[in-house]
């Protein structure tokens, strides 16, 4: 940038950039505002473009929470997102450790094997991994939705790295002092990695909570199944009850929504961590 | 660091329980397998749920079978393989494809790109409001998404069709799922909305990541910004670039999987299906394991062989900055 006239040239560079940034956070927020607003118009309203509801109203919600077993999709959603975070984390935690305390015969061969799993397209071991759960009589069953998302690769290569990072030394120092591996990652250096394991687990839970192929094919019945697929559902068998669909959908992202606003930063900061490694 | 840990309690070890005798070279041996220990649960899930099913797809491709329990699996050797070139709607499925990969492109590489080399250091506060607004989308589930554009791009009561009628008197509402020639550029896009602010936040980390003083010489040395962009930043975002065109390139149509399956299920006359839906329907509306199993052996390789040219181009071409 020249000296001269540095004031006016740098507010319009600031302007264009601040314009561009805008208009890209408009496209990415617009439909998430529509529809909330959909949902909170009366059926007389739902077909105006006004955007604000004139007249507030929660009557969408009672049908949508009337029209689908909208309880117990929630509450399935949230016992599979619940335990599957849990032990995807424990696995994962042992796991790490074991990549980054010991130097062992096969382990960059494992760690191999691990990582390599993201190019596995889920389409790819779906017919096999059907005809399991229903070998094991656990289709339109919670244990088939959670018991095959026990283990993650993701997080275990994410959390690898945290371990990575952790000093040696006081691994040394904790040792010295007598105390056993396993007390070494509990007492030792979990205390200090909360935070990340915290948000790898909120991550972990957004996935879960979101996922949609797998419920697609192990569920069948409405009250067996994630709120995903019953939003699927309604959505295929709605007529024109579009006050009623967005009323589902919002409740079916809320609390990713909830989560989302109150750790956007470390959820934000995971996921580019998480796209860079 | 090394195994050795004579002498401390291991609770791991509850398995078989040390005889006094041979008490030394036991717990050797079980220093040496406690690795392996701490693996095994996730080691066990993985291999389970991903590498064994990737291995029975394999064996599946070489059989016919309709997915019945009762029913026999009959041997056919290389047949699903010759076969597939003619199935039903591989043409179609593989130039879709295509179109998902090149039309993901904008989306994850060029705006973001853009964008993110524009709006270099504007700020921590603003840029923070504006990351938590881009971010968005990503965290939203695939078929949340696929509700509310089901209902902004309706054709007759949605708001973009109102709004692009008002606009530009469109004399009929584009229907932007029925409508063939619509529909694939429709899906398409809500793929990339999707992911457009995750792209844009990537790229922004990445020039953040950059050593200043390198723009900082070249002013001194006269260049101007074009030269700055094409010079600098984009060898050094070279390895970010490389990395979100492998993403998109191998992920683009199992991004839109979900689009699919909600919003079209893969019609109009069949033209917004893509290689992965196609699986889908192989194996769970015309019960052709065979086919679905064969197709998904080919695309694993082909998309497996992709990924390591990649991964060949990341380590040639890359500069890195230390």
């Amino acid at each position: 940038m020249e000296k001269v006239g540095r004031n006016a040239g740098f507010y319009t560079a600031a302007t264009i950039k601040h314009a561009a940034l805008i208009a890209l956070a408009l496209v990415a927020v617009f439909p998430i505002y529509w529809m909330i607003v959909t949902s909170l118009k009366p059926e007389s309203e739902v077909f105006t473009s006004s955007f604000i509801p004139l007249h507030l109203t929660f009557e969408n919600y009672a049908n949508a929470w009337n029209a689908i077993p909208m309880g117990r999709m929630l509450g399935n959603s949230m016992v599979v997102a619940v335990i599957q975070t849990v032990m995807q984390l424990l696995t994962s935690i042992l796991a790490a450790y074991a990549f980054t305390r010991w130097e062992f015969r096969g382990s960059s061969l494992i760690y191999g094997l691990i990582a390599l799993t993201w190019l596995v397209p889920f389409q790819v071991i779906m017919i096999p991994n059907y005809v399991a759960i229903s070998d094991f009589g656990w289709r339109d069953h919670l244990a088939g939705l959670i018991v095959p998302n026990i283990a993650s690769a993701f997080a275990v290569l994410q959390l690898y790295n945290a371990f990575k990072s952790y000093p040696k030394t006081l691994i040394e120092a904790a040792r010295l002092d007598g105390a056993s591996d396993w007390g070494v990652l509990w007492r030792t250096i979990m205390p200090n990695l909360k935070s990340s394991i915290a948000s790898i687990g909120i991550l972990l839970f957004i996935t879960s909570w979101n996922d949609y192929f797998w419920p697609l094919l192990v569920t069948t019945k409405l009250e067996n199944t994630t709120v995903q697929k019953g939003l699927q559902m309604f959505i295929s068998s709605d007529g024109n009850m579009w006050g009623a669909l967005m009323a589902a959908t919002t409740i079916a992202s809320l609390p990713v929504l909830l989560i989302y606003l109150l750790l956007q930063r470390q959820i934000i900061d995971s996921f580019v961590k998480g796209g860079l490694k | 660091m090394s195994y050795e840990a004579v002498g401390v309690t291991r609770r791991h070890a509850s398995g078989a329980k040390p005889q006094s005798k041979e008490r030394k070279p036991f717990l050797l041996r079980l220093a040496r397998i406690k690795p392996y220990i701490y693996l095994l649960p996730a080691l066990v899930s993985i291999g389970f749920w991903i590498y064994k099913p990737l291995l029975q797809t394999f064996n599946l491709s070489v059989y016919q079978w309709n997915l019945l329990p009762t029913s026999p699996k009959q041997y056919v050797g290389m047949k699903n393989f010759t076969n597939l070139l003619g199935l039903p709607e591989m043409g179609i499925a593989l130039w879709n494809t295509l179109i998902y990969t090149l039309g993901v492109i904008p989306f994850s590489l060029i705006i973001p790109l853009i964008i993110a080399i524009a709006t270099d250091n504007i700020g921590r506060k603003a840029s923070n409001v504006y990351r938590a607004l881009i971010f968005l989308p990503m965290i939203m589930a695939p078929v949340a998404v696929s509700s509310v554009w089901r209902w902004i791009m309706h054709p007759t009561n949605g708001i973009l069709n109102k709004a692009l009628t008002d606009w530009f008197h469109l004399s009929e509402p584009i229907r932007f799922f029925t409508d063939e020639h619509w529909a694939i550029w429709s899906i398409t896009f809500i793929t990339g909305w999707k992911l457009i602010g995750f792209s844009t936040l990537i790229f922004s980390a990445a020039m953040t990541g950059i050593n200043k003083e390198y723009i900082e010489a070249a002013k001194i040395d006269r260049a101007n910004r074009l030269q700055i962009i094409w010079h600098i930043l984009l060898p050094l975002l070279s390895p970010t670039i490389l990395f979100m065109a492998m993403m998109s390139t191998l992920f683009a149509s199992e991004w839109s999987f979900s689009y699919i399956n909600v919003l079209t299920q893969g019609g109009p006359f069949n033209t917004t299906t893509n290689i992965y839906y196609l699986l889908w329907t192989y194996g769970f509306q015309s019960f052709n394991i065979g086919a679905s199993s064969a197709a998904a052996v080919v695309f694993f390789l082909g998309f497996g062989l992709l990924a390591w040219l990649f991964m060949k181009l990341t380590k040639k071409l890359s500069f890195f900055d230390n």
